[in-house]
């Protein structure tokens, strides 16, 4: 599947959609992704049915302050030095990429590296939406671990975690990260495509271009429920923000985790008072004090007039916004899988309230 | 107990630390149970009419503030008490279900504790309250004047003894005539600024209360309504109880007295010196002179019960006399040093008269008075007339069923004497072939007789013709086969009819 300058603006509604509030700013890989297509690249998008069961995908990634990412451009040079280095330590082929995260930036960065390195983008990732930790990535979640990885940051350190758990992993990631000045690039391990049908999330990538494409066909100021039935999800409450908290949140694995915040809406219609509790992602929504959707499935908050998703940290007190409930990807529902997703995995002390699902 | 919010902010440590954040549309909520929860655990079964306080270290911007608001209000419940400052959405909340969200400066336990204390407070005020019933009157016998007095002073409220009638017997007559007395059951009566409570004091094996004890709760009082009730039954078993141990008292007494007198009564010549030492011992004067009256009353009037209240009367109207249970009624004499004189009789006759009139209207009695007799024979003899007397006021409505028997007259006492076991049949006997024949024939022979044997007299009295009572007389002359001209038939007829028609009342 070809990804024409067209389809960008799509792809990008789609990916930030499953972002959930988090998975970074898309502007800047929107914006390499249109570059490297105006350069004349040609950008495709290979399904896994295609592909040879024996070839190898290497899952790519930014990790790490991805806004950061937005000031501190990236060299050109990362992507390629990560999975190099993973090919060198696993002397496995690499014959394509595969994204970490298809919610936010990580949906984009995949297609806008994979004709640097002469590889094909696989339609799969490893999250089927925005995630904010290494364990949580798929291929963790069903016991493969992430280990070995290697990390590219931009002032040029690469480092290859050879050995350890998943949470090993995302500790020294982020301790690698904190000292490498934000972000840096991961590669794991290559993954045959005949695996990838237990260990990862297909389809992805044209699902979240089909589903920018059809939040986009509803228009600017879109009519709200109409938006949501195009999208296949719930309208929550629509309404302008009237608070937003931060504080620090729960310690994870012996560090400050991260920062967890509250927004308070009033619904226009109802006086309905809906609350959003979040991290990097939005988690949960309360509304009037019931808890009324939560992840894994994805919660979005747009900008009522222009339809755009509003990140977690850019939400702010007196916009106007509605905040929508999509499906959890089908990989996440599997129940002896959702315990690494569902709110208590963020410190969230509730039960998951899900889409589709009874209660 | 409950208590609205509003009530429970007004509590001195309340009104000083607690402010409130929000849901001030729902400060009337009434508050059941004040609960500590620690921390907003999100299965803390919220029920209704509680008031949470979340104690222990919690950070108030958590969304399960909101969660637990919501499950205390879904639930009913009055409202949440916080340390701190939660944010605008929870307020916001609160708000939204006009349920009191309160933020406490002070510990939250002690604010907790202030609260419970004051629900707990009619329960603490009742159970003192019975406590220091149980120690006033649990133990000892006390006369029901003094149970009266004391449960006032406990109560601080005002406490009335009424009789079976609703009269007042001791205490504040509060809310006289307003207790039902008919029904022995506690009872619970609005008075215009607050409440009456009436408890029977029943012996045990009737049905009817002797007694009543009452407690007045006027204004704010009246919010102790239900702590004085278990105070108030606690004072009417000793009521109760003393009421048992006085009758147990007066039934050994009475069956006593009942005795002596009889033997006084059938007292043949001067009375041996065990009678007079047993007289002596019961109080009685044996010398002197002494008037004597009975008070007849119907068989199923309790007269040991009773007694007391005959005391009481005739006390009432300065009559000091012997009472002796005796019969159905009472036998009683009032003895005086020397010879009475003919105008003390007519004032001890008139005390009588005026003390039996108030007892007639209660016990429904009637009453003879002998004349003055000397020495212990003499009582028997005073007796005897008043006795006499007595029956004969049974029937006399026209003199309030009251006899003496100084006015009375010793025909009418000779007449009354014909109305033995002996003479009645007799009288039934002779006048026998009269009964049931046309006319009335024996009421027109005592009339006849009445009228000193005038037709015209009779007719009058009769409402018939004189022609009709002629040949009446006619009749009766031919059927009894008498001369009605002869003064002796006339008056063993006169007799007769006279016992008959007594008889037949």
């Amino acid at each position: 599947m070809r990804i024409n300058t067209a389809d960008v603006a799509a792809l990008e509604r789609g990916v930030s959609l499953l972002g959930s509030g988090g998975g970074g700013d898309t502007l800047t890989a929107a914006v390499l992704l249109r570059q490297r297509l105006a350069a004349g690249r040609s950008v495709s998008v290979t399904s896994v049915s295609a592909l040879d069961g024996r070839a190898w995908v290497v899952p790519v990634g930014v990790i790490g302050a991805t806004a950061v990412f937005a000031e501190k451009l990236p060299g050109g040079h990362e992507f390629r030095t990560a999975v190099a280095a993973i090919r060198r330590w696993t002397a496995r082929p690499v014959d394509a990429v595969m994204s970490i995260e298809v919610g936010g930036l990580n949906g984009l960065m995949p297609l806008v590296v994979a004709g640097d390195l002469g590889l094909s983008t696989v339609d799969a990732d490893l999250s089927g939406r925005g995630l904010p930790r290494l364990d949580q990535l798929s291929v963790a979640a069903v016991g493969r671990g992430l280990a070995p990885a290697a990390l590219a940051e931009p002032s040029g350190q690469v480092l290859v975690l050879a050995e350890g758990t998943s949470a090993d992993v995302e500790r020294a990631a982020r301790a690698f990260l904190t000292g490498a000045g934000g972000w840096a690039v991961l590669a794991l391990a290559p993954i045959q495509v005949s695996q990838l049908a237990e260990c990862a999330v297909i389809g992805s990538v044209s699902g979240a271009l089909e589903l920018g494409r059809r939040a986009l066909t509803v228009g600017p100021e879109p009519d709200l429920d109409e938006l949501a039935t195009a999208v296949g999800g719930r309208l929550l409450a629509a309404g302008r923000i009237l608070e937003v908290t931060w504080r620090a949140g729960p310690a994870q694995h012996g560090r400050t985790g991260f920062g967890r915040g509250s927004l308070t809406l009033r619904e226009h219609r109802a006086g309905t008072l809906l609350r959003l509790e979040m991290e990097n992602e939005y988690l949960l929504a309360v509304s009037d004090g019931v808890p009324v959707a939560s992840t894994p499935d994805v919660l979005v908050v747009l900008d009522r007039r222009t339809g755009v998703p509003i990140s977690c940290d850019v939400v702010r007190p007196g916009i106007e916004v509605a905040v929508l409930q999509l499906p959890a990807p089908v990989f996440w529902t599997d129940p002896a899988r959702l315990p690494v997703v569902w709110p208590r995995a963020f410190g969230v002390d509730c039960d998951p309230v899900l889409l589709g699902a009874p209660g | 107990m409950s208590a609205s919010v509003r009530r429970l902010l007004s509590l001195p440590d309340w009104a000083r630390e607690v402010r409130v954040l929000a849901g001030a549309d729902g400060l009337d909520r009434e508050v059941s149970l004040v609960r500590a929860v620690l921390g907003p655990a999100p299965r803390h079964p919220a029920v209704a009419g509680e008031l949470v306080v979340l104690v222990g270290e919690m950070f108030l911007g958590d969304w399960r503030l909101d969660a637990l608001l919501r499950r205390v209000a879904d639930a009913g419940g009055a409202g949440v008490l916080v340390s701190g400052e939660p944010p605008l959405g929870s307020r916001l909340l609160g708000d939204r279900l006009e349920l009191p969200l309160l933020a406490g400066t002070a510990d939250p336990l002690d604010l907790l504790t202030e609260a419970r204390l004051l629900l707990a407070a009619p329960d603490l005020d009742g159970a003192r309250v019975v406590m220091a019933a149980h120690r006033a009157f649990g133990d000892r016998l006390s006369p029901p004047d003094a149970v009266v007095t004391g449960l006032g002073e406990l109560l601080r409220a005002p406490v009335a003894l009424l009789d079976d009638n609703g009269d007042l017997l001791a205490g504040d007559a509060d809310g006289l005539g307003l207790v039902r007395v008919h029904e022995p059951v506690p009872q619970r009566i609005e008075l215009p600024d607050g409440l009456l409570l009436a408890h029977p004091a029943i012996p045990p094996g009737t049905s009817r209360p002797e007694l009543w004890l009452t407690v007045g709760l006027h204004g704010s009082a009246a919010a102790r309504a239900e702590v004085v009730p278990p105070a108030l039954v606690v004072a009417a078993d000793a009521v109760q109880r003393w009421l048992l141990a006085q009758r147990l008292e007066l039934e050994r007494d009475a069956r006593s007295r009942a005795a002596l007198l009889g033997d006084l009564l059938r007292l043949d010549g001067e009375p041996t010196a065990e009678l007079r030492r047993r007289a002596a011992d019961a109080g009685w004067r044996l010398g002197g002179w002494h008037v004597g009256f009975r008070i007849g009353a119907r068989a199923t009037v309790d007269t040991v019960a009773r007694g007391q209240e005959v005391i009481r009367s005739l006390g009432g109207h300065g009559v000091d006399a012997t009472v002796v249970e005796h019969g159905d009624g009472w036998t009683a004499w009032v003895t005086f040093g020397q010879e009475p004189t003919a105008e003390r009789v007519q004032e001890l006759a008139a005390r009588l008269r005026a003390a039996h009139r108030e007892l007639r209207a209660r016990v429904g009695t009637h009453m003879g008075v002998g004349r003055p007799h000397p020495r212990p024979a003499g009582l028997a003899a005073t007796l005897a007339e008043a006795t006499d007397a007595a029956r004969l006021a049974a029937t006399r409505p026209e003199t309030g069923h009251f006899l003496h028997v100084d006015q009375l007259g010793m025909a009418q006492l000779l007449l009354e004497w014909t109305r033995t076991d002996t003479f009645e049949p007799a009288a039934r006997t002779l006048l026998a072939p009269l009964a049931g024949l046309p006319g009335d024939l024996v009421r027109t022979l005592a009339a006849y007789l009445d009228a000193e044997s005038s037709i015209a007299e009779t007719a009058a009295v009769l409402g018939v013709h004189r022609n009709t009572v002629a040949a009446r007389i006619g009749r009766v002359e031919q059927l009894l086969a008498v001369d009605l001209h002869q003064r002796d038939e006339r008056l063993a007829l006169h007799l007769a009819c006279r016992t008959v028609i007594l008889a037949e009342g």
